[in-house]
């Protein structure tokens, strides 16, 4: 049976880096996202990689899209990699927390913070059963407590809780769970960031190809509870023996 | 740091084109340069202990170097070779096509793309990030056999002849895993070791698995030039002699570019912290050196990387002052020509000794 990952947010930047980087190390893809034709675009990209790579178009959000895009995973054969990359940035230009639309922090969390756990529960007995690997993507909006940033770094404050935890929960039974923050890049989420601004200083999303490299080289278990900075200048697994 | 400031004049025929095995003398006759407070200093590695005192600690790097250059084939471009870089883990290396060993590339090669290296299938992930001659690749199969199969050291234009693997070990290697030799500990023979310990020197090993070498710096800003990460280990032993060294106010000599490299990741502010990784630190003066007080390295091409870390260390007209030295003097560059030891605050009159030629 083929090793599959999954990968949300994969119409564009990021996600479809990995999506890439992923193909080549002969992972069978599951790709998801809101945007149809984007996302199809990315999936016939991967042609050349020669491995089977399934589209489910939907909102992480969405519990059935979720179930979804698990049955379209084990269909192709062993989950044994989620990415949950899909994000949203809330309110653009960005607003402080002081005057931050409630409504949209609720929306904010939702897909920041609860879908990701969703999937990794919706995903757990494949994962278990395969030595499973869940990343999720973070910021450094987590920690920095930057004016404007408070919205969409509070989500990933949380989601960096819930991969610690989980993989502390999950050390057992044979899943790892990172939490990696990408850096600054030059996407469309961080252009809604800065709307109207320059940021053609800031690197594509291909700049962490050389982290992925890394992480998917490590033994699972060691790299498990780690926090990584994927433009960081080294990277050291958080069980690594020395 | 300009680009500008990296550039010198290195004659093209001052290079070692072979082995000191193949010139029939042994390695530590290679020659020494001596930087220091009070000038550039000329003699032989032999002499190296003279210009050390007892207590310092030299740190070597103990990797052991691949026969990292295998034969690749692809149904439309034909035969070509790969430099085998780094081992990333699960099959997934950092490599370089080449057409040949003199001939780099780049190939017409493209991400997804299927070729054969060795007899292993391999299939193309992606291209570095802003160093396009190297790729990401899976191979599937079991790369150490396929390389002490058909694998040879890497081996650029300029070397007359290929060379036995031995060739390309150094007396302290230990640790299989790099691409290219650690050069700067080439000269060092079991005598000159032997020599460093009667004289109270102490030797500390780190390992640190080189990738192939560097391009000349092309971005105009010398920190923009991106270095890619290479695998690193800093044991518990190797940190407690380097913190005790630092904290006795003894001098950490650095055997090699790569070994400056690993101690200033390993440097968490206060001591050095035992850890494994990857690196690609990039020692520029903005950033500056916090463990290392000097360094042995050989003689580093211009608008290379490697000379913004000795910028670090010594400065750069101390610098610049040595490789005219050494220019003049006619000194050889790569990885079997001779050797530079770099003592920054070093402020000691350089010994009074009949070979010592003196200039400066």
């Amino acid at each position: 049976m083929a090793k599959v990952a999954v990968i949300t947010g994969a119409s564009r930047g990021l996600g479809e880096v990995l999506a890439q980087f992923l193909a080549g190390q002969g992972y069978a893809l599951v790709l998801t996202a809101r945007h149809a034709e984007a996302l199809e675009k990315v999936a016939h990209s991967l042609a050349s990689y020669n491995i089977p790579v399934k589209t489910v178009v939907g909102d992480v959000a969405d519990a059935a899209h979720r179930r979804a895009v698990v049955d379209a995973a084990q269909s192709l054969g062993d989950l044994s990699v989620l990415v949950n990359n899909a994000s949203d940035l809330g309110v653009s230009p960005l607003l402080p927390l002081a005057e931050y639309p409630l409504e949209t922090l609720e929306r904010v969390f939702k897909i920041n913070v609860v879908a990701p756990l969703a999937l990794a529960q919706t995903a757990l007995p494949a994962l278990k059963a395969n030595g499973g690997l869940v990343v999720n993507l973070s910021s450094d909006a987590a920690k920095g407590g930057y004016p404007g940033w408070g919205g969409y770094g509070l989500t990933k404050a949380a989601l960096d809780l819930v991969s610690l935890t989980l993989a502390n929960e999950l050390r057992d039974a044979g899943v790892s769970v990172v939490s990696v923050d990408p850096g600054d890049m030059r996407t469309v989420m961080h252009q809604d960031a800065f709307p109207g601004e320059d940021i053609t200083d800031r690197p594509l999303p291909d700049v962490t190809v050389p982290f992925w490299a890394w992480l998917f080289g490590q033994d699972r278990a060691t790299v498990s509870g780690g926090r990584y900075a994927a433009q960081a200048e080294s990277w050291e697994a958080a069980n690594a023996t020395v | 740091m300009r680009r500008s400031e990296l550039i010198f004049e290195r004659p093209l025929d001052l290079q070692a084109t072979q082995p000191a095995e193949v010139r029939g003398v042994s390695r530590d006759q290679a020659r020494l340069m001596v930087s220091s407070e009070r000038g550039h200093a000329h003699t032989r590695f032999t002499e190296l202990a003279h210009f050390l005192r007892p207590g310092d600690l030299v740190v070597v790097n103990d990797s052991a170097t691949l026969p990292a250059s295998l034969p690749a084939h692809h149904s439309d471009l034909g035969v070509f070779v790969v430099s085998m870089a780094t081992d990333f883990g699960n099959g997934t290396w950092l490599l370089e096509p080449r057409w040949s060993t003199s001939q780099p590339g780049p190939l017409p090669i493209t991400a997804g793309m299927a070729i054969t290296i060795g007899d292993l299938p391999t299939r193309l992930i992606a291209q570095y990030p802003g160093l396009p001659r190297l790729w990401f690749a899976q191979v599937d199969g079991d790369v150490r056999a396929a390389m002490n199969r058909v694998g040879s050291p890497i081996r650029y234009g300029y070397m007359q002849e290929s060379q036995a693997l031995s060739t390309y070990q150094t007396v302290f290697a230990a640790v299989p895993g790099s691409a290219e030799m650690p050069s700067a500990a080439y000269p060092f023979t079991q005598r000159v070791v032997d020599s460093l310990r009667d004289n109270g020197v102490g030797i500390a090993a780190i390992t640190l698995h080189t990738g192939v070498s560097s391009l000349e710096v092309e971005t105009d800003v010398v920190e923009e030039h991106p270095l890619y990460p290479e695998p690193y280990h800093v044991t518990v032993k190797a940190a407690r002699m380097v913190n005790t060294a630092k904290r006795e106010g003894r001098r950490v000599i650095a055997i090699g570019t790569t070994v400056v490299r690993a101690l200033e990741t390993a440097w968490n502010g206060h001591e050095i912290e035992p850890s494994r990784g990857f690196t690609r630190v990039y020692i520029h003066p903005q950033r500056g050196v916090n463990v290392v007080d000097g360094l042995i390295t050989g003689l580093h091409d211009p608008v290379t990387s490697h000379l913004a870390m000795l910028y670090t260390i010594a400065g750069q007209s101390t610098i610049r002052e040595a490789y005219q030295e050494a220019v003049r003097e006619g000194y050889l560059w790569h990885e079997f020509g001779d050797s530079h030891l770099i003592l920054p605050a070093d402020r000691r009159e350089l010994p009074d000794i009949k070979w010592i030629e003196q200039t400066a």
